[in-house]
């Protein structure tokens, strides 16, 4: 007909028109985005509160009730008392009453009174292994801070101040807009793509396109870039979010993020293209689409988990999924204030695995469409 | 029940055709299990670490090698000036920073108490307070030995003074701590949810979206003949899945299991008519499978977040807490972890039992009630 | 043998979407033995009188007999004694020829022994032994077609509808197709189709021709060319919509 551009246009038309006559898809699309952000923000919080401890008390000396006043008023416990023997702790955690169980021998007072050390008891229900780290800490510091109340306690050799940079009150949303950035974007992309193409291999449609004098990469552009464009909207929609409500920080240059989002969506919709190229029907592109981009986003790409606690296989995994490096880049923009400069290293991998990807992606879809 | 069984093997045959199908229904969450599993640890190791000694003694340096010596950390050498220390940390070199004060090691012997700087990267929230932990951790040892030869701490010892409290702690259930513990119970969970509502909604669909539906409603197949028999297949693999979770999460992660299958597999039931039931309700709410999928991951991700599964229920804002009693999850997903670790039987349960119950009977009913075997 | 009492009964029969009326005051009767076609364009409400008479959608307002039930208060009764063929021929393109024979057996509840004999029938009548193997949807069009009419009638229904039947089919196969269709109609089912082939009324002993979800004639093919002096269907239906048209301005 007319020229590649036009056809292009045709095409890309085609399924901007498709995606609006789907509004309950486009309605997910934008809206759990902003409610996950939403939910994340409100919902995560790496502190512990209200940690149900019950406490044992054998002694009836003044120390043992300063050393439960030390729990008390702490937002971190909420203390209990209750009436039971030795054998009907496991009882407690059973039934689920107490996370914790602190048992005060009843020598405890004498033996402080006399320059003594006493041990007390923490029995804590590991089942959940990472709070059970966290209760130990936090009662390990309740007591040393009981320790260092006393009389004649010894003084500390040195202090250490802490100092957290970028995030100091460790506000989870600060945490949370990034990887939900990288999580949301990678899905969408990778996922509508290769549904949309496989849509089209299952009514046959595709066929039909194909013999026309459309060319096979007019295709995939057409196809694409509406997709494109509504990643990129739901980006902006997370940002604004998580910087207008969360308040979460944007202290460096918003093009390097955006041109460096938009390597990062095509790097997705590649992927999303090869499914497409592999998967017979719309529910096998999904699955896939799913299983590649979910689990390695979440847990392989140093969101949750920080990248060097993987062990070596997964790591070696972890070169190959763009939001590794994506990651850092949203993190160092809005939280570090990082300049492209600063950013080289994951922007010039991201660029090279994007490259590859579409070669890839590019290849497959010449060579046949399964 | 000739009909019934007529549409399972349909299903089935359907399944068995799409080989891809088979392989993700199948494999694909059991190779997602192991990938999980071994990723979910909180043995955080070789975090970056950059030292600005401004003393320099034996004492500072005492200080530095204790972190040299443990894998936790990554000593990646000394730096010059404060700056140097805020570029490292801003382009990424290094993750943690220790500044020590210069006249450290004299103001330490004369007992003026200096304070060192640890410096974090808080960019990921969750790794810097794990660091922290290791940090104090080891400065704490590091002050102990310093502590052993100061003769003004010598001195402070023989004056009159209250005893000090150690305290012993000890897990309880889960004596190693290991992760995987928790998290592969927690995924049984999950797989329980995902697989049988995705699927049921998606297959349901399906059928709409191909016209088969309508030939199916127009033979004299009854509305609970259709529905059992789209159903039951899913039913079947997801308790095959389940075995398959269970088989990898006892040989590969050694997770025990402390509890009776017997009652596990009596809540899996149960829990089985919410998510089905959901399946069902939501293919009649979408037309096209995307939707299907769409929608049955947008349960999932709130069923999942405010389930306890990663996140405890007692660290949320008390509002959420609330809301998360609405979730059926969240009780199949304590009952299963105390099954696991804590053996935990049907008399402590019954609570959750209770509920689950309730809300299968709700869920699946609702979605019968919705479905119709019109087509309006 | 055929009867006098009707088979099929409908009064008034209307269906609404919302405001948009989609068929409206249908009435009619046919006796068994007899073949009605649905003439109209695509629209004109064939498919939603179909799907009213199957049980499918409840009407807005009017009743439908078929096969002596109604079709708004006894669906399932009706649909043991109906078989449907619909316009995609929704057969499942997954499985074999003989897996959906099974299946729709299945379905109607035919004994065993009743599934060997109508699979048996089947293959015979309609030629597709040497298909029972192949999947659905490596089969051709025509073939297809002939699975899709032969598994309607597994169960031995004495109503038969037909939606578009033969679209996309190439007309040897039609031929054959409507040789089936007037054998089956000699022993005494009666079949409703609904086609926009202009051809294919011709070979229907009434049709109605359906316009913007009315009624505008039901007759058979020749009196209604003679009363209106049309020597083909082509001329007839436009000239019917037509005075329709200019009826209802």
């Amino acid at each position: 007909m007319l020229s590649p551009f036009n056809r292009t246009w045709a095409i890309t038309r085609k399924e901007f028109w498709h995606i609006l006559h789907d509004p309950r898809s486009l309605m997910i699309v934008f809206m759990l985005p902003v409610i996950q952000l939403i939910m994340f923000g409100y919902a995560l919080n790496f502190e512990i509160q209200n940690v149900a401890l019950a406490v044992i008390n054998y002694d009836h000396s003044h120390y043992s009730t300063e050393l439960i006043d030390h729990f008390r008023g702490s937002r971190f416990f909420s203390l209990f008392f209750p009436d039971v023997l030795p054998s009907q702790i496991n009882q407690l955690f059973l039934e689920r009453k107490a996370r914790a169980v602190l048992i005060v021998p009843d020598d405890f007072g004498e033996n402080l009174r006399q320059g003594r050390s006493v041990a007390v008891q923490l029995l804590i229900d590991s089942a959940d292994p990472n709070a059970a780290q966290h209760i130990r800490n936090y009662v390990a510091t309740t007591v040393q801070l009981f320790n260092l109340n006393q009389k004649g306690a010894v003084q500390l050799p040195f202090d250490v101040r802490t100092t957290i940079w970028f995030n100091p009150e460790l506000k989870s949303a600060y945490f949370f807009v990034p990887g939900l950035l990288a999580l949301i974007l990678v899905m969408i992309s990778a996922l509508l793509t290769s549904v949309a193409i496989a849509r089209e291999k299952e009514s046959g449609t595709l066929e039909q396109l194909l013999v026309s004098p459309v060319r096979r990469y007019e295709i995939i552009l057409g196809k694409v870039i509406p997709y494109i464009a509504l990643a990129f909207l739901d980006a902006l929609l997370i940002l604004f979010i998580g910087v207008v409500l969360f308040h979460v920080p944007f202290r460096g240059d918003l093009l390097v993020l955006l041109f460096l989002t938009l390597l990062y969506i095509l790097a997705a919709l590649s992927l999303g293209i090869m499914i497409s190229t592999i998967a017979p029907t719309q529910q096998v592109a999904m699955m896939m689409a799913q299983s590649s981009t979910l689990l390695p986003t979440l847990f392989l790409s140093g969101f949750i988990f920080p990248l060097e606690s993987l062990p070596r296989i997964l790591q070696y995994i972890s070169y190959v999924v763009p939001a590794r490096y994506y990651l850092p880049v949203v993190r160092g923009v809005m939280l570090k204030g990082n300049t492209l400069g600063d950013l080289i290293i994951p922007a010039a991998f991201l660029f090279t695995l994007t490259l590859l990807l579409l070669i890839i992606a590019f290849r497959r879809f010449k060579m046949g469409l399964g | 029940m000739q009909a019934i069984l007529a549409l399972m093997r349909k299903e089935f045959l359907h399944v068995a055709r799409t080989r891809e199908m088979l392989m993700l229904l199948l494999a694909l969450p059991l190779i997602q299990l192991i990938v999980l599993g071994y990723a979910i640890t909180t043995e955080v190791k070789h975090l970056k670490l950059v030292v600005l000694d401004l003393d320099n003694s034996s004492m500072s340096r005492q200080l530095v090698q204790a972190f040299q010596h443990t894998d936790r950390f990554d000593f990646k050498g000394y730096l010059s000036d404060e700056a140097a220390v805020g570029n490292y940390l801003r382009q990424w070199k290094a993750q943690v920073a220790i500044v020590i004060p210069p006249q450290f090691h004299q103001d330490v012997r004369r007992g003026k108490m200096p304070a060192i700087q640890l410096i974090v990267d808080g960019v990921d929230g969750n790794a810097a307070g794990i660091a922290q932990g290791y940090a104090a951790g080891i400065i704490q040892k590091v002050m102990g030995d310093v502590a052993l030869d100061l003769p003004w701490v010598l001195k402070q010892k023989r004056v009159s003074q209250t005893g000090q409290v150690v305290l012993l702690d000890r897990m309880w259930y889960n004596l190693n701590l290991d992760n995987a513990f928790f998290m592969i119970p927690g995924l049984v969970v999950v797989l329980l949810t995902i697989v049988p509502m995705m699927l049921t909604a998606m297959s349901l669909v399906r059928e709409k979206e191909l016209g088969t539906l309508e030939q199916l409603m127009v033979t004299p197949l009854g509305k609970h003949e259709l529905l059992l028999g789209k159903i039951l297949p899913f039913l079947l693999l997801t308790f095959l899945e389940m075995g398959g979770i269970l088989a990898i999460g006892q040989w590969i992660f050694h997770v025990p299991m402390h509890g009776s299958y017997t009652l596990l597999a009596l809540f899996t039931f149960i829990y089985l008519f919410t998510t089905l039931g959901l399946g069902m309700f939501i293919s009649t709410i979408t037309t096209t499978q995307q939707q299907a999928m769409f929608a049955s991951w947008f349960v999932m991700v709130f069923a999942i977040l405010m389930s306890g599964f990663f996140i405890p229920i007692e660290n949320m804002p008390p509002v959420l807490q609330q809301l998360t009693y609405l979730n059926p999850m969240r009780y199949i997903m304590s009952a299963t972890r105390d099954i696991f670790q804590k053996g935990s039987s049907l008399v402590y349960l019954s609570g959750d039992f209770l509920r689950l119950l309730i809300f299968g009977v709700i869920i699946f009913t609702a979605g019968i009630v919705k479905f119709h075997k019109r087509l309006d | 043998m055929h009867g006098n009492t009707p088979i099929v009964e409908t009064h008034q029969l209307t269906r609404k979407f919302g405001n948009f009326v989609a068929v409206e005051g249908i009435t009619f009767s046919v006796k068994p033995g007899e073949i009605v076609g649905f003439l109209g364009a695509n629209g004109a409400g064939k498919t939603t009188l179909i799907r009213m008479l199957c049980g499918l959608l409840v009407p807005t307002s009017g009743t439908a007999r078929v096969a002596g039930y109604d079709v708004a208060h006894n669906p399932e009764e009706v649909k043991y004694r109906i078989g449907y063929m619909s316009q995609k021929f929704s057969l499942y393109e997954d499985l074999t020829v003989e897996e959906n024979i099974e299946l729709f057996a299945g379905l109607y509840r035919l004994k065993a022994q009743q599934v060997t004999r109508k699979k048996e029938w089947l293959f015979q009548q309609y030629l597709l032994r040497d298909f029972a193997r192949t999947l659905t949807r490596d089969l051709p069009l025509g073939l297809k077609q002939r699975l899709a009419l032969g598994t309607a009638l597994l169960h031995e229904p004495p109503v038969i509808f037909l939606d578009e039947p033969t679209s996309g089919v190439d007309p040897r196969f039609r031929r054959a197709f409507w040789d089936n269709i007037h054998a089956l109609a000699r022993e005494g089912k009666t079949i409703f189709v609904t086609t926009h082939f202009m051809e294919e009324a011709e070979y229907c002993h009434r049709i109605l021709v359906m316009h913007a979800g009315k009624a505008i004639a039901l007759d058979s093919p020749e009196t209604l060319k003679r009363r209106y002096q049309k020597s083909t269907m082509q001329e007839l239906f436009i000239h019917l919509v037509e005075q329709q048209l200019q009826e209802v301005s």
